[in-house]
This record gives C-alpha cells, sequence and structure tokens, in this order.
C-alpha cells in the first residue's frame, strides 16, 4: 500500500535537521533554502512546526504549468515537478495552498517534496519521530483525529437541525 | 581554486569606525593547525589585538566564529562562539550559544566574523548571499533584544532570519552584559554583549542563501545517522532531553552540591520548588532545540498571571535557577522564570547577575553595606521582589544597580570593607551553580586554570569522575579508572585533566555543543566519531589524535594570551570559599584541601613551570607555536 508523510505536531523542537537532510540529500549542500521541508519556529509564541507537500496535486491540475512538467509519481503517489523542463515561471507556487513549494535562487527552478522516491529522508533525520511515514490507512485515521481536533473549540453547523416533530404526535 | 567543504571558506572583516567590509579567505593551512571555531578567534587574537588593550576601547576586536561541523547535519553542531576580551576579567573572553545564528552565519557565507573599529552612530551588520553591509540602528537603540529583533524582523521581510543583538545591558556596557541570539539563547558570560554595545552594533542579521558544501554527502550522511541513532538511544542523553539541564537540581542538592545562599552552603530546603518537577508541571509548554540538536534540553515556558506573569520563553536553565534560586534562598519558581526572561531580554549574564546579587545580600546581611549604599533598599535573603528590581537596575545603571552593573568583583573592590571576602570568582569571573567542594575536583582545576575565569562548561563539564563516563576518551589516552571525585592529588589527577581539557577545546573548535560528550563512548560524539565525521564533511583528512594536537594549540595560545595580558600563578587560585567546609547538608564539611597542589599538577600535566605557570619553551616547540613563542619571549614569559 501508498504510503503518507506525517507529523506529530507536539513532537517537533524545531531543530531543524529535517531540512539539513532534505538539501544535503537532494543537492548535496546542506542550505535550508533548499529544502523541500519547512520547520516554522515562531520564537515568542510556542510553535514549531514542520511544514511539507500533503501531495495533494493542486499544482499538477491541467493549466498550471505551462511545461506540464508536473506529474504524479504512481509508485510513490508523489507530484513531482520534471527540473529538466521546469522554467521557474511560479505558477506551482501561486496555487500551492500551503506554500511549500519554492524557487531555488541558483537555477531558478521549483523544488517540491517528493517523497526522495519512497524513503524520505527528513524522517529518518527527525529525532523526535515527529515526521513519520506510514501506512495509507493508518494515516487515514489520524487524517480524521487531525481534522476532529479543528473542531474542537466552537460549535460547527455540520449537524442538520432536528427535524419538526411527525405531524399527530403529541 | 578547489572548492572548500564544510567551510564556507570566506571570512568577514568589518571596521566599524570606517564602516567597511571586507571579505577574505580563509588560509587553507588554518583547517590542520587550528581546526576552526574558538581555534581560529584564538589565533586571531593572539596575531591582531594589541596587548593590554581596554576591551570597551576602539582597538578591541569582537570575533563570532562557526566551526567547520557549525550548521551541518552532525548532530548537536548548531552553535555560535565568540571571542574577545573580557571587559569582566580583563583576560581572555569566549562564549558559546545555540539556537541557529550560527547556523545561519554560515548559510550566509561566513566561517567567521571579525569586528573592530567603533562606529559613530548605531548600526547593525547584514548578511546575505556572501555579502554584508551595514545598516543604521539609530531607531533599534534602547530596544530590549526581543524588541530589536522583532524590529529587524519586521524591516527584513519575507525571509527567514537569524538575529544575534545585544539589549539594553549590553548599550549600557554592564560588565556581564550578554549577545543573545533568536529571542533567548545567550551568549552569556565574560561580557562579550558589553564589548558589542562599546562598538555601537546592535545587532547581526544573518539571512542565508549560500549553503554549506559536504565533501561525501553519502557518506557523511549515513554518518550521520548513525551518530543520530546512538546519541538518542543513550539514556544520559534521554534524561537531559527529558528534564533539560534543570533535573540537575534535585539531583545535585540530593549530594549537597546545589550552591546555596552565595556558597555558603551546598543544600537548599526548598529545592523541589525551583525543581525540573516544578517547571514541568506548572509552567512549561514544550521542548526546544538548538539548530540540528537530537537531545532538546531547552524549555520553552511561561508565567500566566500575577505578578511574575511572564510571556513564552526559553528557559530556565539550571544556572538560572540556582543563580536566581537558592543562591538568594528564594523558592519562587514564578520568580525565576521572570528573572530568566528579564535577564536575556536586557541581555545579562544570568550567572554573573544572580551571583553579583548573592553577594550584595550576603554583605548587607553581614553589615558591610547598607542602606546608604543601595539607595534604601533593604536586601534580605529569599526577597524575590527586590531581587527583580534589581536586575531592571541593573540593565540601565539606575542607582545600587550602577554599582552591581560592575559585577561583584570590581563592585567590592569599590566598597571595601571586607566584601571582598565574600566574592566567589577567579580572574573576576563568578563561579557558576557547580561546586567544586562537592562535585569534583576537576572542577577546582578548570576553575583555578581556566581561560576566561571560573567556568564549568569552557572548555568542557569536566566532572567525569561524577558522572562516572569517559565520552570515548580513553582511545585518547584518558586515564582509567577515573579517581575518586574527592581524591585530589596523586591520583593521576592533572593527566587526566589534560585530556578532558582537550576534549573541550576540540568541541569548541569543531562547533558542537559539550552536551554531546557526556555520556559513554558510544552515546557521544567520541573523539574517533568526531574525526569521521570531519573528514566526510571537510575531504581533510585528521585522525582524533592530531585533532587533539590541533586542540592543545588552541589551549595554548589562549594561555599565552592571558601571559601577555599580565597573567600571573596567583590569578588561577580558587576564591576563600572553595576552602571554607560546606556548612550544611550532605556534603557539610567538605572543601578543597590542596588547591595549589591541584593547580600545579595540572601545570605539569600540561607542559608548563609549575612554578610560575608559564608555558615551557619545549611545549610550544613541540606544537611548533614559533610565533607564540618569540612573543611570550620579548616579554621574558617562558619557562
Amino acid at each position: 500500500m501508498v504510503k503518507v508523510l506525517m507529523v506529530i505536531p507536539d513532537r517537533c523542537t524545531g531543530c531543524g535537521r529535517c531540512e539539513e537532510a532534505c538539501s544535503l540529500y537532494h543537492f548535496n549542500v546542506i542550505d535550508p533554502l533548499l529544502s523541500a521541508i519547512h520547520v516554522v519556529r515562531i520564537e515568542n509564541e510556542p510553535v514549531d512546526a514542520p511544514v511539507f507537500c500533503i501531495q495533494c496535486g493542486l499544482c499538477g491540475i491541467p493549466g498550471i504549468c505551462p511545461e506540464n512538467a508536473i506529474y504524479r509519481d504512481p509508485n510513490t503517489f508523489s507530484v513531482i515537478i520534471d527540473r529538466d523542463r521546469c522554467t521557474g515561471c511560479g505558477n506551482c507556487v501561486a496555487a500551492c495552498p500551503y506554500g511549500v513549494i519554492t524557487i531555488d535562487r541558483i537555477e531558478r527552478k521549483a523544488i517540491k517534496c517528493d517523497l526522495c522516491g519512497g524513503d524520505p529522508q527528513c524522517v529518518k533525520a527527525c529525532p523526535e519521530n515527529a515526521l513519520v511515514y506510514v501506512e495509507a490507512e493508518d494515516a487515514a485515521y489520524y487524517k480524521r483525529i487531525f481534522f476532529a481536533k479543528l473542531q474542537r473549540k466552537e460549535l460547527v453547523p455540520i449537524v442538520p437541525y432536528p427535524s419538526p416533530k411527525p405531524a399527530g404526535d403529541s | 581554486m578547489e572548492e572548500w567543504h564544510g567551510y564556507t571558506g570566506n571570512v568577514l572583516r568589518v571596521d566599524l569606525g570606517r564602516g567597511k567590509v571586507v571579505i577574505e579567505k580563509l588560509d587553507r593551512a588554518w583547517p590542520k593547525l587550528y581546526v576552526g571555531g574558538l581555534g581560529f578567534a584564538s589565533k586571531v587574537m593572539w596575531d591582531e589585538e594589541p596587548p593590554k588593550v581596554d576591551p570597551l576601547s576602539k582597538e578591541s576586536l569582537l570575533i563570532a566564529t562557526a566551526g567547520p561541523m557549525t550548521g551541518t547535519l552532525a548532530p548537536g553542531s548548531g552553535n555560535i562562539f565568540w571571542a574577545f576580551k573580557s571587559p569582566q576579567t580583563g583576560f581572555w573572553g569566549e562564549t558559546r550559544s545555540g539556537g541557529k545564528f550560527g547556523a545561519f552565519m554560515k548559510y550566509s557565507g561566513f566561517d567567521m566574523i571579525i569586528i573592530r573599529g567603533r562606529s559613530e552612530r548605531p548600526v547593525y551588520l547584514y548578511l546575505e548571499d556572501c555579502k554584508a553591509e551595514i545598516r543604521d540602528a539609530t531607531h533599534l537603540w534602547g530596544m530590549t533584544v526581543h524588541e530589536a529583533t522583532n524590529a529587524i524582523k519586521e524591516e527584513v521581510g519575507a525571509k527567514e532570519v537569524s538575529v544575534a543583538a545585544i539589549g539594553p545591558a549590553g548599550e549600557n556596557l554592564v560588565r556581564y552584559a550578554s549577545i543573545i541570539n533568536d529571542y533567548d539563547r545567550a551568549a552569556g558570560r565574560s561580557g562579550g554583549g558589553a564589548v558589542m554595545g562599546s562598538k555601537q552594533l546592535k545587532a547581526i542579521v544573518a539571512s542565508g542563501g549560500c549553503g554549506i558544501r559536504v565533501y561525501d554527502p553519502e557518506r557523511f550522511l549515513s554518518l550521520c545517522y548513525e551518530a543520530q541513532r546512538a546519541i538518542t538511544s543513550d539514556s544520559g542523553n534521554m534524561v537531559m532531553g527529558m528534564h533539560g539541564t534543570i533535573g540537575g537540581v534535585m539531583s545535585l542538592n540530593a549530594m549537597g552540591g546545589l550552591p546555596t545562599q552565595n556558597f555558603r552552603t551546598g543544600y537548599f530546603e526548598n529545592a523541589y520548588r525551583v525543581s525540573s518537577d516544578a517547571l514541568e508541571r506548572n509552567y512549561m509548554i514544550k521542548r526546544r532545540a538548538c539548530h540540528s540538536c537530537v537531545i532538546g534540553c531547552s524549555r520553552y515556558s511561561y508565567v500566566s498571571s500575577g505578578k511574575y506573569a511572564t510571556p513564552p520563553n526559553e528557559g530556565p536553565e539550571y544556572e538560572t535557577v540556582d543563580m536566581a534560586g537558592p543562591m538568594a534562598l528564594n523558592d519562587n519558581m514564578e520568580a525565576i522564570i521572570r528573572f530568566n526572561y528579564l535577564a536575556n531580554n536586557y541581555g545579562m549574564d544570568t550567572i554573573t547577575l544572580g551571583h553579583t546579587i548573592s553577594w550584595a545580600i550576603e554583605a548587607y546581611e553581614l553589615g558591610m553595606i547598607n542602606e546608604n549604599d543601595t539607595g534604601g533598599l533593604k536586601l534580605r535573603w529569599g526577597d524575590a521582589d527586590t531581587f527583580l528590581t534589581l536586575v531592571d537596575m541593573i540593565a540601565y545603571r539606575r542607582g545600587f544597580g550602577n554599582l552591581l552593573a560592575e559585577g561583584s568583583y570590581v563592585a567590592s573592590k569599590r566598597i571595601g570593607r571586607g566584601t571582598e571576602e565574600l566574592v566567589n570568582h577567579v580572574k573576576g569571573l563568578e563561579l557558576p551553580a557547580h561546586d567544586p567542594r562537592a562535585e569534583s575536583k576537576f572542577l577546582a582545576i578548570q576553575y583555578a586554570i581556566g581561560p576566561r575565569g571560573a567556568c564549568h562548561e569552557h572548555p568542557i563539564y569536566p566532572s567525569y569522575d561524577l558522572m562516572g563516563v569517559d565520552a570515548g576518551m580513553r582511545e585518547v589516552g584518558l586515564p582509567w579508572p577515573l579517581p575518586d571525585r574527592l581524591e585530589e592529588v596523586g591520583v593521576n589527577r592533572g593527566k587526566a585533566y589534560r585530556i578532558i581539557a582537550l576534549f573541550g577545546e576540540v568541541i569548541n573548535s569543531m562547533g558542537y555543543c559539550n552536551f554531546y560528550a557526556a555520556t559513554v563512548a558510544k552515546g557521544s560524539l567520541n573523539p574517533s566519531r568526531i574525526a569521521r565525521l570531519y573528514s566526510s564533511l571537510t575531504g581533510i583528512e585528521m585522525n582524533a589524535r592530531e585533532i587533539f594536537e590541533a586542540a592543545e594549540r588552541t589551549w595554548n595560545i589562549k594561555r599565552a594570551f592571558n601571559l601577555r595580558e599580565g597573567l600571573e600563578k596567583a590569578h588561577d587560585s580558587l576564591p576563600k570559599r572553595m576552602t571554607t567546609p560546606i556548612l550544611s547538608g550532605p556534603s557539610k564539611g567538605l572543601k578543597v584541601e590542596k588547591p595549589k597542589e591541584l593547580v600545579e599538577e595540572a601545570y605539569e600535566a600540561f607542559g608548563w613551570d609549575k612554578e610560575t605557570g608559564y608555558i615551557k619553551e619545549s611545549t610550544l616547540q613541540r606544537l611548533s607555536l614559533r610565533e607564540v613563542l618569540e612573543g611570550l619571549k620579548s616579554i621574558g614569559k617562558v619557562a
């Protein structure tokens, strides 16, 4: 079964090792600006969060990439940008809702998570096991918990209002 | 020209007086001779710092330096080191900080920044893409560290930057002002912030853009993963990550080594109130880690309400807790968290700050100072409010705070009346919260001869006899088993300390954190692991023995620097309280019995003269430090 890259948010300490491993693996250089995963730390707030591509495929829908250089890898299910064809136009950057596609400043081409072909280095480099690469079915369970937690604070009107009492009921 | 790996290969020279920046190439011979980090800094300081210069004058240097491993995937490598002449001691000043500034400085393209001169108006230094520029900081002057960092981030815009800044304490030349990077990470001791303030340099901002090339990426990546697995599965490191350094409060108290009441005793009844347990249960939000760290000892905490309400910030760690807690008999955790926040935000060394106030309280109790000196303030043990008031007064040099801003050593010289006897210092630097009487006699040696004065972390935390681990030093000649922690002379202590101190220099030159050398060989950055990581990163082949030789060079240059500044054997002595028995608790009655013999044994191990403390000619020749030898000969300080 396909696997999914996920984060356990409480665990991240913001060390940035995932960024280093990512850039080293893909570019042989250690540079957070060349990483496809981004650890956002807000120093004066309790925020240390790895932000990365969830492989939604929005950047790959027709009409966004003028070179049609974005496709889905059938093995890992990751959405891949073919850097040989990329012209660095930035359309995919604009389309990405999570801000995890960037243009590198050397070659001016898009950088995006490719799940390292099914062996994500960020998972290996994470000392806290905050990043995990799990089976899709398990991932679905955790995704449900995640979205459930979003609904924790306020009532969200997703339940239909009670229907009127049936006629004749006293 | 061959490319650099691991190193960026660039050294930035900044002359603030002329408003000029120059980028130089790193000398190809230096890595093998000095490795990097404080190794490079010691070489530059020896060559370029004018002898006997006033550290706060425009001729003095301020050096920011990162090691070859800094900013790489090697575990625990996210460190920045600063070197300067200390305004607190008048001798060698060095300090280390974690966070991500060191890494970002290297990503911006620089291994080292050498700053000299004094700017006419406040400025900050901006680094990006292997370029640097000096920018106006008039609008930032007067701001606290957090305010200035926020303002700079806003100014820079949509970029990830790291900021190292000084606060009001540095601007006001408080002698123990710190340089604070990434909001709360402190390059605390020795007064680097005052040196930076004297140059009218408010901050250094690093935004990256260059990255670090790796010589053998595949091998380096697998070595890093291997090291990471070994270090994270070690139980000692796990405990450090789980409870942080503040975990030491209860264990040191249990053995009677928790410095209390200005080092009168080593036991504090209410220690449980300022323990890691108290912090974690009530105030801690999460753990944090410095750049590339796999341990993650940093606490992130806050106080939600009440008179000590404090916004979320990193800390407090063990030293801060002890200096603001047991040392002043204060058992209020909230006040300690507030103290830590204020000290960081004003940019002051929490150790000297807390220690100085505790000294003042003791002097007040004994009637050596009174309300005429303090401007009406009543100083009492356990009075957290006055303690915090003094923090404000010191940062802005108001009233009695103006005197305390000099540190207890200088302040006691000004006051006299016997207060000198109460100062716990070596070379003018106050003792940190580790008591050599109860903990380990290695500490006694390090406090006495350490180049920057009494310090438990520079070059390294030396209590390996207490911890019962070797961190792999046996392979480079550490005598094993180590003597009992309380045994003093005739037990190979000098010889053992030599290896321990040099290992510290290795760590400081490489850019690592000392906490990676505090467990068994397998779970730490042991010498051979360091050598393997270094070679695969830089492509420069060096084995553990060669790295230790480079470290010994650094260690001796620092000694030579101090000798040139006027160091004599008398400076290498412990304060009176260390030879006075501990008053109460489990370690009651313990003291350092033979301070002189301990120091002399270490001298001999390092190849220094037993009678004078000068470096022997043969030692300098063995390390091929010819220029240092000539320099010392010209002032007649070679044995």
